[in-house]
């Protein structure tokens, strides 16, 4: 996405020296003074890099931020974002003498409503057990005992209750909350429970295992990392080398495999990852060299006409008859020339990794299927596009800012090493 | 087999309109796309034969049985040398006949791609020009108001949306359009209805549509158009808009530009007339690599979308391990990309008066 | 044109109506290591029916001050100060809609490059057919058309190849376009920058004799920007030189060319190569160009002067009148107290 061409410095054209220093600004100076030069760029820079390290804390580090392991099931399925999981709570009517079941009259049998099958009823029972056994357990005497009445609909357990047929009756909070509008006269008390029960909620919810989004969406930034980095990395070490080689070997070698790069460049890269994965089978290793092969043209074609721009250059004529040896100039003369594009490339690259990797496991080609990934929990998300809106919104949403962070870091790196493009 | 329409089209009117002289031009400029097919299915069957993973046991699992499996060695012909494979291989390829589907009716591939090829077609065409559109607009715009707060506003959306996974702005599109709105329908290319009154020419289903007067349809294949398109344009859109804003910021300083505004020629007609249409050529040139992003977003878009394209097909059939369709279908993404390669060069040959045939 | 016409504008030159005075002007460029002082505070009138030869070595700020009469300096660079009067008004204070109709109409510019000036997907013909219907929009797509023709024709250029495209012709036919362009609407005053810099000589000599019928036939004024001394001395009426942004000497082109005053002039006229002269010995001038950054002190020149005084780092000299109509800015020839020749 960068200007990748446009990086090479143009031949100053006939200007006087002193003009030409305008451009040569001390590195010192460029720092200080780049806020005002680069504008909103300078804040693209500041704003990315920091991403960028937050991402890569959060990738080295995942155990540090991620509240819950991202392969168990912590909590129940598909729980929304910030939504307390369901309980089951007592319904009192306003004047009730009770505050809960601990209250209820001994050893009288207190009728209680409750909607057909449903875990209310169980959860009354158990309560009412334990209030038993704590008595039993202080010294004291007698014991609670329920006569449960079970009813079709919401509305008939909660009428139950108003004409005073049942004395409190027990459903489940959500369904309450639906229901509570019609009944003014009664009242939520509670939890059945007395004891202290599970209302963690998910701060971005949970999937339909009962995962936790936003641990696995943590957890997700370690493999977008891990992939990124070292398909990059590896790119770049087999693209560079080649680069330097066919620029500086020139010949029939350099054609053959300028054009073999060109191909390889020319053609969609998510389908030559689709088809060499769908050879290799799904691991990360696999996914990595799939999105290696793809990103090495880009260096590849860099770093060879810098090659040949720089061998162009008298210093290297000076240094060839000087009797250096080829691996030395390479080395120490056009080797050093193309680090600033390539460091450019390479942010890019680590982001167009990032999505072409998810874009895999979207696919369901990268990564067995369990793996906390964000191409993965989408791809499982989108069935449930009609109750989990949470489920396909987070996931993309972290691909996006990370892709956005390199990408916007190589975007200002552009600026930086290459003024040029400012002044137009 | 309906192969590149479109394209083949344009180019078939150049080549009658034209000159001689631009008739020459295109043969050789087709002489010259051969090499390029060549490398291009060379590299896809090199990149799939030579990297480590066992073509057999990915087409049949692991617990295929060791007959089956000689069976299938001979068959794809496996056992051959490299060198063979690889001739029968673009034998095959020129000749278009890439052998029968592995699973299912078992119908020869090159039926099965033309099929699909149609609606990859019907998808990246409109989607391609929602990108050319908003981009040549936008990015003219940002070059004008350059290092202003529409010029950073437009810097900042094309790069979010160039790092917007495809596939989740179509589940994004989807959940508000479809789901949350209904104004749209879900997946698909046409209705269930719509789709048994509809005659079957050209697979083109807004052309047969149109040919059959069956504007019923017409009206359903549009509406399941919007979301695939608007996704993979819009995510294709902020390239364009850097494309055109540098090159027309670049234009903008040529001595033309401004010997024309010292003739106080209109800033409106210096801006779109001379800058944008003279920009327009560099931005041209690199459609031919826009048409590789294209062709990778077509591949999500048609999963997310359930649209049945090749790039779908080649999904299935990987998940079906028919390793011929996948090997086929990548061959003939690479004659895509060729061919609109050749077409976007004679497009530029022909917006372009000094190009010299 | 008649002889007699002709003499009237001669009288008229000498007389010298001012068609178009500039006042005081300074422009300067942003860059990043500071401002460049590119023109500073230059007046000059221009005379009508003259043509004014402006030189200077290159990067002195003779093209920015053209721009700037055109009011076409664009970002980073800017009017820091001054006035541009012309015909009555001054340019500075009209709106950019009626700078726009200025331009093109009353105030022409041809510029230095003639390959890179006309717009490459546009026939000729278009490009001065726009020109005119932009400016005159009753006129007909035809009327301008046979307009068009007309000054192609009369530019020396066949007729037929209107509808061709810029890229089919020379460099020296394309500089005859670019002053046809210029024509279109009859200008009052044309600015050329460097307009024969790009031309080979004998194309160049062609144009210059061009150029001169052109003025009496139209009632032209032209100003000619160029570094190129053999240029001005061929066709000025009125010489200016120009150094780091400022004006050092403004004269007759016999006054300037036999009687020079400013030694920065003196410098540049013996750096021509002049046939007569053995080409070895040609002068060159010492020391580099200045740097308009950091512009010396004083009399910029001092530092390459070969008739430094003390004065001249100190302070300023006006530019003044040495003798009636021509113009020096140097101590040499102006007053000051005590600190003496060598
Ligand atoms: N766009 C610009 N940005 C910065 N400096 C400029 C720009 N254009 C001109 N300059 C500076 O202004 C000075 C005068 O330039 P110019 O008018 O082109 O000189 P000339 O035409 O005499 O060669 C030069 O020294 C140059 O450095
Ligand atoms: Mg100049």
């Amino acid at each position: 996405m960068t200007d990748h061409e446009n990086l090479e410095t143009p031949a100053p054209a006939q200007v006087a020296d002193w003009e030409l220093e305008l451009q040569k600004v001390g590195f010192v100076r460029r720092v200080l003074r780049a806020r005002k030069w680069y504008r909103a760029d300078w804040w693209f820079v500041v704003i990315s890099s920091l991403m960028v390290v937050g991402f890569l804390i959060i990738a080295i580090w995942p155990q540090w931020f991620a509240p819950h392991d991202p392969l168990e099931q912590v909590g129940p399925r598909l729980l929304s974002p910030g939504e307390l999981p369901e309980s089951e709570v007592l319904i009192l009517p306003e004047d009730s003498p009770f505050g809960g079941i601990a209250d209820f009259t001994r050893d009288e049998r207190i009728p209680v409503a409750v909607m057909l099958d449903t875990p209310s009823s169980e959860a009354a029972r158990d309560e009412a057990e334990r209030v038993t056994d704590e008595i039993a357990a202080s010294g004291g005497e007698g014991r609670i005992r329920l006569q449960i009445m079970r009813f079709e609909s919401i509305e008939e357990t909660l009428d139950a209750v108003v004409s005073g047929e049942a004395t409190a009756a027990v459903a489940s909070s959500k369904t309450f909350a639906a229901a509570a509008a019609g009944y003014p006269t009664l009242r939520n008390a509670g939890g059945v429970s007395s004891e202290a029960q599970d209302t963690t909620s998910f701060i971005l919810g949970t999937n339909q295992v009962g995962q936790d989004v936003l641990s696995r969406l943590i957890w997700g930034a370690r493999i977008a990392i891990i992939i990124g980095f070292s398909a990059a990395i590896a790119s770049f070490v087999l693209g560079v080398p080649l680069g330097l080689i066919a620029g500086f070997a020139g010949g029939k070698l350099d054609r053959l495999m300028t054009l073999v790069m060109d191909s390889i460049y020319a053609f969609p890269g998510l389908i030559l990852a689709i088809a060499i994965t769908a050879v290799l089978g799904p691991s990360i290793v696999n996914i990595i060299v799939a999105i290696a092969v793809l990103y090495i043209p880009t260096y590849y074609r860099i770093v060879r006409g810098q090659t040949l721009s720089a061998k162009e250059e008298l210093y290297v004529e000076a240094a060839k008859s000087l009797g250096a040896r080829s691996r030395v100039i390479l080395g120490r003369y056009i080797f050093p020339n193309v680090i600033p594009s390539v460091a450019v490339i390479f942010s890019v690259n680590v982001a167009d990794a990032i999505l072409t990797g998810a874009g895999l496991s979207f696919l369901g080609l990268g990564l067995p299927l369990d793996t906390p990934d964000w191409g993965i929990d989408l791809a499982r998300g989108q069935e449930f596009i009609r109750s989990a809106w949470w489920l396909i919104t987070f996931p993309g949403l972290a691909v996006m800012l990370i892709v956005l962070a390199f990408t916007m870091m190589g975007e200002g790196l552009v600026e930086i090493f290459n003024p040029k493009l400012r002044d137009r | 087999m309906v192969f590149g329409v479109p394209a083949a089209l344009a180019l078939l009117w150049v080549f009658i309109r034209g000159s001689e002289a631009l008739r020459r031009y295109i043969l050789t400029r087709i002489a010259l796309t051969l090499p390029m097919v060549l490398i291009l299915v060379s590299v896809v069957f090199f990149v799939l034969r030579v990297m480590p993973g066992d073509v057999v046991s990915s087409t049949l699992g692991p617990k295929a049985s060791e007959e089956v499996r000689e069976n299938i060695i001979e068959s794809l012909g496996l056992d051959d040398p490299l060198i063979v494979q690889y001739f029968k291989f673009l034998g095959d390829v020129v000749t278009l006949d890439l052998g029968d589907s592995f699973i299912g009716a078992r119908r020869p591939i090159v039926d099965e791609l033309g099929e699909r090829l149609p609606a990859t077609l019907e998808l990246i065409i409109p989607a391609a020009i929602v990108a050319l559109g908003t981009g040549l607009l936008f990015g003219t715009f940002a070059a004008v108001r350059r290092k202003r707060t529409a010029d950073y506003g437009l810097r900042l959306y094309s790069v979010i949306v160039y790092s917007m996974p495809i596939f989740w702005l179509g589940l994004l599109l989807r959940l508000v359009f479809s789901v949350w709105l209904g104004w749209t329908p879900i997946a698909g290319r046409i209705d269930v209805v719509a789709n048994t009154t509809l005659e079957r020419t050209t697979n083109l289903l807004t052309v047969d549509s149109i040919i059959s007067g069956n504007w019923s349809a017409l009206l359903s294949v549009l509406h399941h158009m919007i979301l695939p398109t608007l996704t993979l344009g819009l995510v294709l859109s902020g390239v364009f808009i850097r494309l055109t804003r540098i090159n027309v910021i670049e234009t903008l300083q040529e001595d033309y530009v401004i010997s024309a505004r010292a003739r106080g020629i209109r800033e409106r007609v210096v801006t779109y007339s001379y800058a944008l249409k003279n920009a327009m050529i560099p931005v041209v040139t690199v459609i031919g690599l826009q048409v590789a992003i294209l062709l990778a977003g077509a591949v999500l878009t048609e999963t997310v979308f359930n649209w049945p394209g090749m790039g779908r097909y080649l999904i299935q059939r990987i998940s079906a391990r028919d390793f011929q369709a996948v090997q086929s279908t990548v061959a003939v993404f690479a004659m895509f990309v060729a061919l609109i390669s050749l077409a976007v060069d004679v497009i530029y040959s022909v917006l372009d008066p000094r190009v010299k045939y | 044109m008649t002889q007699d016409a002709i003499a009237a504008d001669r009288s008229s030159v000498a007389t010298g109506d001012v068609l178009y005075s500039i006042r005081d002007l300074s422009v300067e460029y942003g860059t990043r290591a500071g401002e460049v002082a590119a023109v500073d505070r230059v007046s000059l009138d221009i005379r009508k029916g003259e043509i004014l030869g402006l030189v200077g070595e290159s990067g002195c700020g003779k093209s920015t001050l053209g721009k700037a009469m055109m009011r076409m300096i664009s970002p980073p660079g800017r009017i820091t100060q001054g006035e541009l009067w012309f015909a009555g008004e001054d340019l500075m204070t009209v709106s950019e809609a009626q700078m726009r109709e200025i331009r093109g109409a009353r105030l022409g510019m041809v510029f230095q490059d003639p390959m890179t000036s006309l717009n490459p997907l546009s026939k000729i013909v278009d490009h001065l057919t726009e020109t005119i219907t932009t400016h005159e929009p009753s006129v007909s797509e035809a009327a301008a058309r046979d307009r068009a023709e007309q000054l192609i024709g009369r530019l020396g250029l066949r007729v037929e190849r209107i509808d061709d495209y810029p890229h089919q012709f020379s460099g020296g036919m394309r500089q005859r376009i670019m002053i046809a362009l210029a024509l279109a609407l009859r200008a009052d005053l044309v600015i050329a920058d460097e307009p024969t810099t790009a031309l080979d000589v004998i194309v160049e000599a062609q144009f210059l004799d061009l150029l001169r019928e052109l003025r009496a036939e139209f009632d032209l004024t032209i100003i000619m920007i160029t570094h190129n001394i053999g240029v001005v001395a061929e066709v000025a009426d009125r010489v200016a030189v120009m150094y780091a942004g400022r004006m050092a000497e403004l004269g007759s082109v016999d006054e300037v060319f036999l009687d020079t005053k400013h030694p920065y002039g003196q410098g540049l006229l013996r750096a021509v190569p002049n046939i007569e002269l053995d080409g070895s010995d040609l002068y060159q001038m010492e020391g580099a160009p200045p740097n308009l950054l950091h512009t010396p002190s004083g009399c910029p020149f001092h530092p390459r002067c070969p008739h430094v005084m003390p004065i001249c780092s100190e302070r300023e000299p006006a530019f003044a009148e040495v003798t009636p109509g021509h113009r020096a800015s140097c101590w040499l020839f102006q007053e000051h107290d005590g600190e003496g020749e060598r």
